[in-house]
């Protein structure tokens, strides 16, 4: 066990402590001009709903070189026991960021989670360190669903603008679903809260040395709370804006990152979606306001572009993985001019099945197989931007929705091909 | 992209444009509720470790609006049977497989034999011949499709098309057979563009206007194994076991039904699958044995409906074919050269040379029995000889598949 | 007439010598024949049963192994034709080793010959095979990377990859085999040189045009898209 890392320097700490009933996880790396607020919130949130309880704050870095550490150290407010350290990063994580811009966020979850068990924390939280919206009642709105209603893993709802988040509303969220049942509509958000059980539970599953840990550390939590029975809920924060990405940040890499975790995922737990039919809904916490939203700007016709030289290139490797019909399918929706571009759900659908499928009979190296899916998702968001752009908020999440019923309509489909 | 010319007097239905997939199987889906469609794959197990058939198994699993498969198998030991079935598993409509060296199938076909029906032997006819006997025992379809499983370039758009016109009850056609161009670098299809296309002219040129060799002459691609068509016409055609089933099954058509209720669609923009060897020495097998099979087949069609065949006609027939065939090399080869394709005119020759002692041993053979040609009588009358042969034949099938 | 007859009964002798020398020499051969024919059977059979086993097949579909061999026209199991190709190799050792048998000079020469050849010959096997799949990995890796950038020739500039790798990769084989090595080596270099230069002078002054409008479109893409793609994937 890697304990024996921080250890040495946080151990004395930790003694000193003793036992606390929170724990709230603050991994970051080069987050200093957001992470103050962060952390203010934090304790805010703390302070304020949660007086009676011993609270700790564990901030986990990456290695920042901005002075982030430093940041958090003079953010804090007395009276709390907080928790610096860096955690462990491999080389490969240094090199190859995740989606979610922090370095080894699998190590510094895991560090958490430690932290959790030796502390005997009853409710943990993590939260984003480059977030700009958070405020205090995210706390409680995230702890609250464990401590007082007994639930084991609260899934954050945002407000997002409806172009946000398409890989999760066009991949992660309705193939979890269908696959688990179960309605978790951000299941990567970023912010969690957990229960010290479920925390244990994490500690005895073998992953950390794994792909999972080091990209995919937010589908493997909720996955997990899911499949294996833990009481899941949601809780509303409100919008979700946070610190503008590496606009170097290659797409084709987030989606290999995010769409091989939620894969790998489908292989360990094939046993329990297999006989998975239909899904419910998860009951949801907070109140659902409505929040102004930065406007947003695509360019769509870039990426039909992209879509087309795709088809154009990739159509080989694509009749590999789709077969001959849903290649001229695809080929089809390319042929459309760009003001009439439609891709079709049901298409989209047997794509990511397919997808899914050849990542199971390990068709090609996994790298190449997911990234090559790129244009398919790129032309798959631009029509779905086309079809948005006049749609308001609850048009635009009815189309998800619509798309979701597909992908459980559809599962028959990938049960009968994995075998 | 095809033109939009009607050929002859069956109905043509080209690619128009580039048709939606997604849309033809939706509409199929709901046709498919009124006039549930059972699609019948003739198959030899080598098929399945070729390229072919995992190609074609990936595509089915995607398709829904089936409500049976049934596939004939040949050639196939019975673990090479189960190997199969569990290769077909994925897909997700019901699929039984008739497993004609099986215990329970060879007992049919014995009692089959016992009561003086002959099926012949081994081949696409009788498998063919049996699947529809499987499917009418079942009851449980209106329209069966069938297609080679040998296709390499197999997409589920080539089934959609195929069975459209028949499942779609506003169009009311009964038939509808498969066309498409067959041309890798080079053009294909020897045995339809230099024996059936020539020799149905010469033979209008000989016979003068007559109806069924409009009506043959009106298909452009006569020998696709690619057809669809409603139960009814299964129960009543009779087919021939040989090489002449797509020719003869044309032939109990155009006997059965007016051509206005027949159709032929273009199902495919690229086509490929095993090639015959040309075989030039050998009647028995290979595209010799092919032609053969066709040309005693249309003589024999051609004679029941009254033409009169002397050894002087058959002369003159060999010499209007030659005639006709290197006028057709001579066009193809134009074709081929707008087009950028190779073109083996020697290679042309020698299958025209072929096929003319082909039709010369086809003429000899029919001249020597005019009856000897095989048809297996039509389902109808089988159940009038041995009453509970469906049954059994149902029986046996679903025991196998258990 | 003692002498005629010695003419004759010598060489008859003499014959006899020699064949009662090579009898057992040629026996041997053939043991050695029939002993190596029913070993390479076996080992073929086993090798066939090992790389079901293992999966082999799978792995050959994945690698392009199999999709090689359907392009040659070659349509059995890959691990088949693996077991095939080790029983003639086995097969083409027996022979050698059992000619050897039968104690000829020009033969046994051949034979330490072709004994000697043989690493070369595994070598450039394996050059060839880690050769091709490194080569099929790494132009995928190229067009996936380009075509998911939207570069319009990303096929034509990984199927270049490919073809210039596997120059390189059939030159080092030969060089391997020492097949003409100082052809190979000259080959090479004016294919190699010639492949580099006509690309030089393809993109160099055909590419002029082609290169300014990718730069023209480029500057003025640039200028327009400072305020683009905002969206978040995640």
């Amino acid at each position: 066990m890697e304990t024996a890392t921080f250890r040495a320097e946080v151990h004395a700490q930790l003694e000193q402590i003793g036992q606390a009933d929170i724990v709230v996880g603050i991994p970051s790396y080069n987050n200093a001009h957001t992470i103050g607020h962060v952390v203010r919130a934090v304790q805010g949130g703390l302070a304020k709903y949660f007086p009676g309880h011993k609270a700790v704050i564990v901030n986990s870095d990456g290695g920042s070189s901005d002075g982030t550490m430093e940041v958090v150290r003079s953010s804090a407010i007395a009276d709390f026991s907080e928790i610096l350290l860096h955690h462990r990063i491999e080389p490969v994580a240094k090199i190859a960021l995740p989606y979610s811009g922090i370095p080894g966020k699998g190590s510094a979850f895991r560090t958490i989670f430690e932290i959790a068990g030796i502390l005997q924390a009853k409710a943990c939280a993590v939260v984003d360190s480059d977030l700009r919206s958070i405020t205090p009642e995210w706390i409680e709105l995230l702890i609250k669903p464990v401590l007082a209603g007994g639930y084991d893993y609260v899934a954050p709802l945002y407000h997002r603008h409806k172009f946000d988040g398409t890989i999760t509303n066009s991949i992660v969220y309705p193939l979890t679903r269908a696959l688990y049942g179960k309605r978790v509509r951000q299941p990567i958000g970023g912010d969690f809260g957990f229960s010290g059980a479920i925390a244990r539970y994490y500690l005895t599953k073998d992953v950390w040395e794994s792909d999972v840990a080091r990209f995919g550390i937010d589908i493997w939590m909720t996955t997990t709370a899911i499949a294996n029975g833990f009481k899941v809920t949601q809780s509303f924060l409100g919008a979700k804006i946070h610190d503008a990405k590496d606009p170097g940040t290659d797409l084709s890499n987030m989606l290999y990152q995010v769409v091989s975790a939620t894969f790998e995922l489908m292989e360990n737990y094939a046993d329990t979606w297999r006989p998975i039919r239909s899904s419910e809904p998860v009951p949801a916490f907070g109140f659902e306001y409505t929040v102004g939203l930065e406007p947003v700007n695509v360019n769509t016709a870039r990426m039909l572009h992209t879509f087309r030289e795709g088809i154009r290139n990739l159509g080989e490797i694509w009749r590999d993985i789709l077969g001959a019909g849903d290649l001229s399918e695809v080929e089809r929706v390319g042929a459309q001019a760009d003001d009439e571009f439609h891709f079709p759900i049901a298409l989209w659908t047997r794509i990511v099945y397919d997808y899914a499928l050849a990542f199971h009979h390990q068709v090609m190296p996994v790298e190449h197989l997911i990234k090559s899916m790129t244009p398919l998702y790129v032309g798959k968001t631009a029509s779905f931007i086309l079809t948005a752009k006049d749609m308001g908020q609850q048009q635009a999440e009815a189309e998800i929705e619509k798309l979701c019923m597909e992908f459980e309509n559809s599962k028959e489909y990938l049960i009968s091909n994995w075998k | 992209m095809t033109d939009f010319y009607q050929t002859g007097v069956i109905t043509t239905l080209h690619q128009l444009g580039k048709s939606s997939l997604e849309r033809l199987e939706s509409e199929l889906h709901g046709f498919a509720k009124t006039r549930p469609i059972a699609l019948v794959l003739p198959a030899l197990y080598s098929e399945f470790e070729g390229p072919a058939m995992p190609g074609i198994i990936k595509e089915l699993g995607k398709v829904n609006y089936l409500n049976e498969i049934v596939l004939a198998l040949d050639s196939a030991s019975e673990s090479q049977f189960q190997r199969v079935r569990e290769l077909m598993s994925p897909i997700p409509t019901e699929v039984k497989i008739i497993h004609n060296k099986g215990k329970r199938i060879t007992e049919v076909y014995e009692t089959l034999a016992r009561n003086g029906i002959d099926v012949g032997v081994q081949g696409k006819g009788r498998s063919v011949w049996m699947m529809y006997g499987y499917v009418l025992a079942r009851g449980r379809s209106d329209v069966i499709a069938l297609h080679d499983c040998d296709i390499v370039t197999y997409n589920r758009e080539l089934l959609a098309r195929l069975c459209y016109p028949v499942a779609n009850p506003n169009l009311d056609y009964v038939f509808c057979k498969g066309f498409y161009s067959r041309v890798s670098n080079k053009m294909n299809g020897r045995v339809t563009r230099l024996l059936v296309t020539p020799l149905v002219r010469s033979l209008q040129q000989l016979v003068g206007p007559h109806a069924f060799l409009a009506f043959l002459d009106s298909f452009r691609y006569a020998l696709s194994g690619e057809f669809c068509m409603t139960t009814e016409l299964a129960r009543v055609n009779r087919i021939p076991w040989d090489w002449g089933l797509e020719v003869g099954s044309l032939a109990e058509v155009h006997r059965n039904y007016s051509p206005r209720r027949v159709c032929q669609v273009d199902i495919a923009t690229t086509y490929e699958h095993k090639h015959q060897i040309l075989s030039p020495d050998d009647a028995s097998k290979g595209l010799m044995k092919m032609a053969v099979d066709i040309c005693k087949s249309v003589f024999r069609t051609l004679a029941s409906e009254g033409v009169v065949f002397s050894d002087g006609l058959f002369k003159s027939l060999l010499v209007t074919y030659l005639r006709h065939a290197e006028d057709t090399i001579m066009k193809y080869e134009a074709d081929a050269t707008i087009n950028g394709l190779s073109f083996d005119r020697h290679e042309e020759a020698k299958a025209v040379e072929t096929f003319t002692n082909a039709i010369a041993m086809a003429a000899q053979a029919f001249m020597e029995s005019p009856m000897g040609t095989p048809l297996i009588p039509n389902w109808n009358r089988v159940v009038a000889a041995i009453p509970d042969i469906l049954d059994m034949l149902k029986m046996a099938v679903e025991e196998d598949n258990k | 007439m003692d002498d005629f007859l010695n003419l004759i009964v010598e060489p008859i002798n003499e014959l006899f010598l020699r064949f009662k020398t090579f009898v057992p020499n040629f026996l041997a051969m053939l043991v050695i024949l029939l002993l190596g024919i029913l070993l390479a059977y076996i080992i073929k059979k086993f090798l066939v049963k090992f790389l079901s086993a293992i999966k082999f097949d799978n792995w050959s579909d994945r690698m392009g192994f199999t999709k090689l061999m359907r392009q040659g026209n070659l349509w059995g199991k890959p691990s088949q034709m693996v077991g095939a190709l080790a029983f003639w190799l086995l097969l083409i050792v027996t022979l050698m080793s059992s000619l050897n048998a039968l104690q000829i000079a020009v033969i046994d020469n051949l034979v330490n010959q072709f004994f000697g050849y043989i690493p070369r010959l595994f070598s450039s096997a394996i050059i060839l095979v880690v050769g091709f799949v490194l080569t099929r990995f790494i132009s995928r890796a190229v067009l996936i990377t380009a075509a998911n950038s939207g570069f319009h020739y990303a096929k034509l500039l990984a199927d270049a990859i490919s073809t210039l790798l596997l120059v390189l990769i059939v030159a080092m084989v030969m060089e391997q085999l020492q097949i003409a090595p100082g052809i190979v080596l000259a080959a090479f270099s004016i294919i190699f040189g010639g492949i580099v230069s006509a690309l030089v002078i393809a993109f160099g002054v055909g590419g002029i045009p082609a290169a300014r409008r990718i730069i023209e479109k480029d500057v003025l893409d640039k200028g327009k898209e400072e305020a683009k793609d905002e969206i978040e994937h995640i």
